[in-house]
């Protein structure tokens, strides 16, 4: 409990004083409440005293009116956390969430679905705020309220107070308990929800193969068996939760008939009043309503848990450690220094030992199998992720004492994929260097070949990407990248087989922009086709990790290793004819 | 029978409900039930306190009363849980109902439809969408029973007892209705805004999210954390407004919809009443309990309209889907006569949104005999994906007519339609389900000969027994211990052993490394042995034999011919080649410039 009121006060971040707030308004609205429930015992004696005690009763009506009327005033207050802070809350908390993004180690987030984020930032803020207010609040009412009242019922009948105290307040604390005990059991079930969901996911990715296997509709026996069998787990989960909402309810119920019953004995005895007893019953109703409704919403606390768990859990990632006193870089030759490199989980090391030198404004080529190592190299020169053994530095500094803004803007990176933003051709270019002219615009867009296809889009440079969305092709889109990149003109560019996903119609253009973009920087490129690099001042071959053979392509021709086999292969490969 | 569960698209969630609807009702009618038998143990404590207040009072009739509402909070308890209990595995039920019916119907509309809206979407209908039923079929029909039965039941109960007290009341009623109306009136004009801002600003954070590379090498995330601020600012803004304008009626109504409010009147004209001596205790009591409860009828719904909004939305979507028109089936089908596909004046539009309503193919005439090779070329857009992807029926095409061996495709079964054509994608799809299943799904009553010649012919043999299990080994999910090339030849496997005699084939655009190129291209020459080949080729030099190279352009078949005759031409085609042998000769240059001499 105590846990996670702590919790939501560090969710609350900057409003935490307005929740604290509301909070204890409530718990004031509720000692009012419960105060208020209480004068049915005067009432109540005075209503049913022969003659009637008129006077009394008006008198403690005017009271009961009155605190009905602050109780009400604290709630309004109170309510304005739901209906306006929380939205502040909201925005506040996707901020954070936004800024934590900039400056985790681009490997966490890379770990992460993009999906599972955006569903973090969208939907988690939405449900705990949502309901951090108002649900909140009906907790402590429904602790509060009957607490009160059982203080006052100790001053007419001690019996019925302990009675009371059974019953309601009580209540709350076992529900969790059983509650929580069922959700461990629960959990078993929801392994086929998993189950179900994965095949679901399968049978929407399969369905071309699928369709054209003729493996769909009732002959996918296995999408069939996993929806069944999450039908069985759901059925479970729900006898599972069920049991502790029975159990509760019934010590409800039941108490209120205990109530009666030994009020009844306690009248027929003499000790006690019958007025007491009517009050009493008034009042216990009213507990019944708050459990009830606190019942009905137990899946929306649930809710609130996860949310609450998974936006800590991105708020938890440590960002990347800046130096306390950043040094400014002044020459741009890259030097790794026997680098051991392994990603998070992962036990197999992803660079083992590796060392090499390249020069400012030389040609660095990565070679290898796929997996062997070459993008895990360019990623860390952008320090992607910490390195565990060695250092890897730019010029003479280690790449952890730069500042990570300056370090990107000393780098330039062309991907396989492009990744264009949902807003103006101009813009995405500019994004480089925001205080670009358009004639610096333009100008990077010629020499990266985009400037023709820009000028035959209807809007020219103001037209949005998002409105063209696939009428640009593989090649116009890197193109654009390519510009972006020579706008933002920085002394290292990295190449990660920039041209492998095009066709041959754009590959030259895109080519030409990239010879453009290379001209006095110091290179480091991934190709697979060799002769693109075969220029290159130093070729790095790798595999599993480990640099093992290395230098220029005439040199590594002679020594017949690995490369020169691959060279081999690669050259058959072109004579490759699909109808052989 | 594709929507077994419905007659016709369910529209919204009412008619979604359509295949569980008797247990619905039956979940309804019990919680009605469960609210009288609940509001009847309400009236034995008057019952007591008329015994209690007489002369003098008989135990055995107190006991009498106490014991029949002892029984009616049992009856009452039970049906509650036994409607809740109904609704839930009503609820699990239309689930996997809902889940089958669109798995069943989606595979029987144009598979065009399926690629175009991705597996992204498919999962969010068939996962999310039926999951937000929920609360509305489970939580929220035994409500209905309750909110409609308590308060009439009531009012009948208190006009009994005493109409001027029924007054008391009911007088607030009318006002906290109005307010609740209000506060749940659609503001059409605001919640758009809203819609649209919340669309805005899930696109924004996608954008944040996926683009984060980019953001941190291209800007120093100033400009699209800006972006990313200003679009929220606008969500908040948008939030505010509706909230500012729901918040009076709904405050109102969160505070009026308390017991102790409505006490007030009950008392206030009770007590005057009773001092006149024309109201007893016990008939002022039975208003003090009900009056409560009337208020905790309404209570829920408030509270629940938020995820009732959420399964209107997904009812409408997977209605949406219910009703995408299934690609027909013909009514007398035939068979192919031969292994030829014949293209005659086809004329293809893509009528949705994300292509726009533009020609993709325009009168495109192409025979392709049985045992040849047609290698489709052109720009990216030009239509040779298109092309291919009508052969197997992705989509119908607009005008014209496809024929495989002298049928039109339209005229064949799907089942026949895919036992002559197999499709080879880019994109290797594999199950999470052993290697040999995986192999089989191309021809489930295989024997384990067939599945391993055809894993041998697809040059994946070797890769497989090295593998833990063997051919029992579990694809990991998408495939994703095997590396790219291995999937490929796992997917090559598959169709070598269907054997189809038409193959359609996407050239992948870039193979993972040298090595398993040349695998790739083994198991590709084995697939395609003897079948007639229609391949859409991204790199020219492999269809430099081809029996003929079908050159696309913007939609039109520019240029027919095989390599030698095309370069010749000196059209498209040529060009096409020229810009390839340039960009195979591409250089980066290095600081030294020392270019090698062999090459």
């Amino acid at each position: 409990m105590l846990k996670t009121y702590r919790r939501m006060m560090v969710v609350a971040g900057s409003y935490k004083p307005q929740l604290q707030k509301s909070f204890l308004l409530s718990v004031i609205a509720s000692i009012l409440q419960g105060i208020i429930f209480a004068l049915f015992f005067p009432l109540l004696s005075a209503l049913m005293s022969q003659p009637i005690d008129a006077q009394p009763a008006w008198i403690l009506l005017g009271l009961f009116g009155l605190l009905v009327v602050v109780e009400g005033a604290i709630r309004w207050e109170e309510l304005d956390f739901s209906w306006t802070t929380s939205l502040d809350v909201a925005h506040e908390t996707r901020l954070r969430l936004g800024e934590k993004l900039r400056q985790i180690p681009l490997q966490d987030l890379n770990q992460r679905r993009s999906g599972d984020l955006n569903v973090v930032m969208s939907g988690n803020v939405s449900e705990l705020v949502m309901w951090i207010g108002g649900l909140v609040t009906l907790l402590i009412r429904t602790v509060v309220v009957p607490l009160t009242t059982v203080l006052f019922t100790l001053l007419i009948d001690w019996r019925l107070a302990v009675a009371l105290l059974i019953f309601f307040p009580l209540a709350v604390p076992i529900y969790r308990q059983m509650r929580s005990r069922a959700q461990a059991s629960f959990r078993k079930a929801s392994d086929a929800n998993v189950d179900a969901a994965s095949r679901v996911v399968e049978y929407a990715q399969g369905l071309p193969v699928l369709r054209a296997n003729n493996q769909v509709g009732e002959r996918s026996q296995r999408l069939r068996a996993a929806l069944e069998g999450q039908r069985i787990a759901q059925q479970q989960g729900q006898r599972l939760v069920s049991v502790p909402v029975a159990t509760m309810a019934t010590l409800v119920e039941i108490g209120i008939l205990v109530i009666i019953g030994l009020g009844v004995l306690f009248i027929l005895q003499g000790t006690l009043s019958t007025p007491a007893l009517f009050a009493l019953i008034v009042i216990a109703m009213r507990f019944t309503e708050p459990v009830s409704q606190l019942i009905g919403l137990t899946s929306i606390f649930d809710l609130m848990e996860v949310s609450l768990k998974r936006i800590e859990a991105v708020l938890a990632i440590p960002a990347l450690p800046a130096p306390p006193s950043p040094t400014a870089l002044t020459r741009f030759d890259i030097h790794f220094d026997q680098v051991y490199f392994r990603y998070d989980n992962q036990t197999q090391w992803a660079l083992q030992d590796v060392s090499f030198q390249a020069p400012a404004r030389s040609l660095t080529a990565l070679v290898g199998p796929s997996g062997s190592g070459k993008t895990t190299i360019s990623r860390l020169i952008s320090r992607y992720a910490d390195i565990q053994a060695g250092t890897i530095c730019i010029g003479d500094v280690n790449i952890r004492d730069v500042d990570p803004a300056h370090l990107m803007h000393s780098i330039s990176v062309v991907f396989q994929d492009v990744y264009l933003f949902d807003d103006t051709i101009l813009n995405n270019i500019r994004m480089a260097k925001p205080d670009a002219t358009d004639t610096e615009v333009e100008s990077v867009a010629r020499a990266a070949n985009c400037h023709d296809f820009i000028a035959r889009l209807p809007q020219g440079y103001n037209t949005r990407i998002g409105d063209i969305g696939g009428a640009l092709s593989g090649g116009e889109r890197q193109r654009l990248s390519i510009a972006r990149a020579m706008l933002k003109n920085a002394p290292i560019v990295l190449l990660d087989e920039p041209t492998s996903a095009l066709d041959t119609e754009s590959e030259v253009a895109v080519q030409d922009a990239i010879n453009q973009l290379v001209v006095d920087k110091t290179v480091i490129v991934i190709a697979h086709r060799l002769s693109t690099i075969a220029a290159a001042d130093l070729i790095l071959v790798l595999e599993e990790g480990k640099v093992i053979e290395r230098g220029s392509h005439r040199e590594l021709l002679a020594s017949q290793g690995r490369y020169a086999t691959m060279w081999e292969i690669q050259q058959r490969a072109q004579d490759w004819r699909v109808a052989a | 029978m594709t929507q077994s569960a419905f007659t016709k698209p369910p529209t919204g969630v009412w008619s979604i409900m359509a295949p569980v609807k008797g247990r619905i009702a039956g979940a309804i009618a019990l919680a009605a039930f469960s609210a009288i038998a609940s509001l009847g143990s309400l009236l034995m404590i008057p019952q007591i306190a008329v015994e209690l207040l007489s002369e003098s009072p008989d135990p055995a009739v107190i006991w009498r009363w106490l014991g029949l509402a002892a029984v009616l909070v049992a009856i009452a308890f039970t049906s509650r849980l036994a409607s809740s209990a109904i609704s839930h595995l009503a609820a699990f039920k239309l689930e996997v109902i809902l889940r089958t019916a669109m798995a069943e119907h989606l595979a029987q509309v144009p598979l065009g439809y399926v690629v175009t809206h991705g597996s992204g979407a498919i999962k969010k209908w068939m996962q999310d969408d039926v999951q937000s039923l929920h609360a509305f079929v489970a939580d929220t029909t035994p409500l209905i029973g309750q909110v409609y039965t308590i308060p009439t039941l009531s009012l009948v109960i208190v006009l009994i007892t005493d109409w001027r007290m029924a007054i008391a009341t009911f007088a607030l009623l009318p006002l906290g209705m109005a307010l609740i109306q209000l506060t749940m009136r659609d503001y059409a004009e605001v919640r758009e805004s809203t819609d649209r801002a919340n669309e805005e600003i899930n696109g924004v954070i996608i954008e944040f999210v996926q683009g984060m590379q980019v953001v941190r090498t291209f800007d120093d995330g100033s400009s699209s954390f800006a972006r990313f601020q200003k679009s929220l600012n606008a969500f908040t803004q948008s939030l505010r407004d509706w909230n500012a304008k729901t918040k009076l009626p709904g405050s109102l109504a969160t505070l009026l919809f308390e017991p102790l409010p409505l006490l007030i009147p009950i008392i206030a004209v009770g007590t005057w009443l009773m001092a006149q001596g024309s109201l007893t205790f016990p008939q002022l009591l039975v208003f003090l309990l009900l009056a409560p409860r009337l208020c905790g009828a309404f209570k829920p719904i408030l509270t629940l309209s938020h995820f009732v909004n959420q399964s209107k939305a997904g009812a409408m979507r997977i209605g949406s889907v219910l009703a995408e028109p299934a690609l027909p089936q013909p009514t007398h089908p035939k068979s192919p006569q031969d292994a030829s596909v014949t293209l005659s004046h086809v004329t293809f539009l893509y009528g949705d949104l994300a292509n726009g309503d533009r020609t993709a193919l325009q009168d495109v005439s192409l025979t392709i005999p049985a045992g040849t090779v047609t290698a489709l070329v052109g720009a990216s857009g030009a239509g040779k994906t298109t092309l291919a992807r009508l052969i197997p029926r992705f989509w119908d095409v607009t005008e014209g007519a496809i024929k495989v061996g002298d049928v039109d495709v339209r005229q064949m079964t799907s089942e026949t339609l895919m036992s002559w054509v197999s499709f080879v994608f880019q994109d290797t799809f594999l199950l999470h389900d052993t290697i040999k299943d995986n192999i089989k799904l191309g021809r489930p009553n295989a024997t384990d000969q067939e599945v391993e010649a055809a894993a041998r012919a697809a040059q994946a043999h070797e890769f497989i027994l090295a593998l833990p299990n063997g051919y029992d080994t579990i694809a990991g999910e998408r495939g994703s211990r095997l590396s790219g090339g291995q999937r490929q030849r796992i997917t090559i496997a598959r169709a070598i052993l269907q054997d189809n005699p038409i193959v359609v084939l996407d050239e992948a655009t870039a193979f993972a490394d040298p090595e398993n190129a040349a695998l790739i291209q083994d198991a590709i020459a084995a697939l395609t042995r003897h079948k007639t080949l229609i391949v859409i080729a991204h790199r020219l030099p492999s269809v430099i034999n081809a029996d003929q190279i079908a050159v696309l352009d913007r939609g039109r078949l520019v240029e027919l011919g095989d390599h030698d005759k095309l370069v010749a031409f000196g059209g498209v085609y040529s060009r096409l080649w020229k810009r390839y042998q340039e960009a195979q000769n591409w250089e980066l240059r290095g600081s030294a410039s020392t270019a090698p001499t062999e090459k």
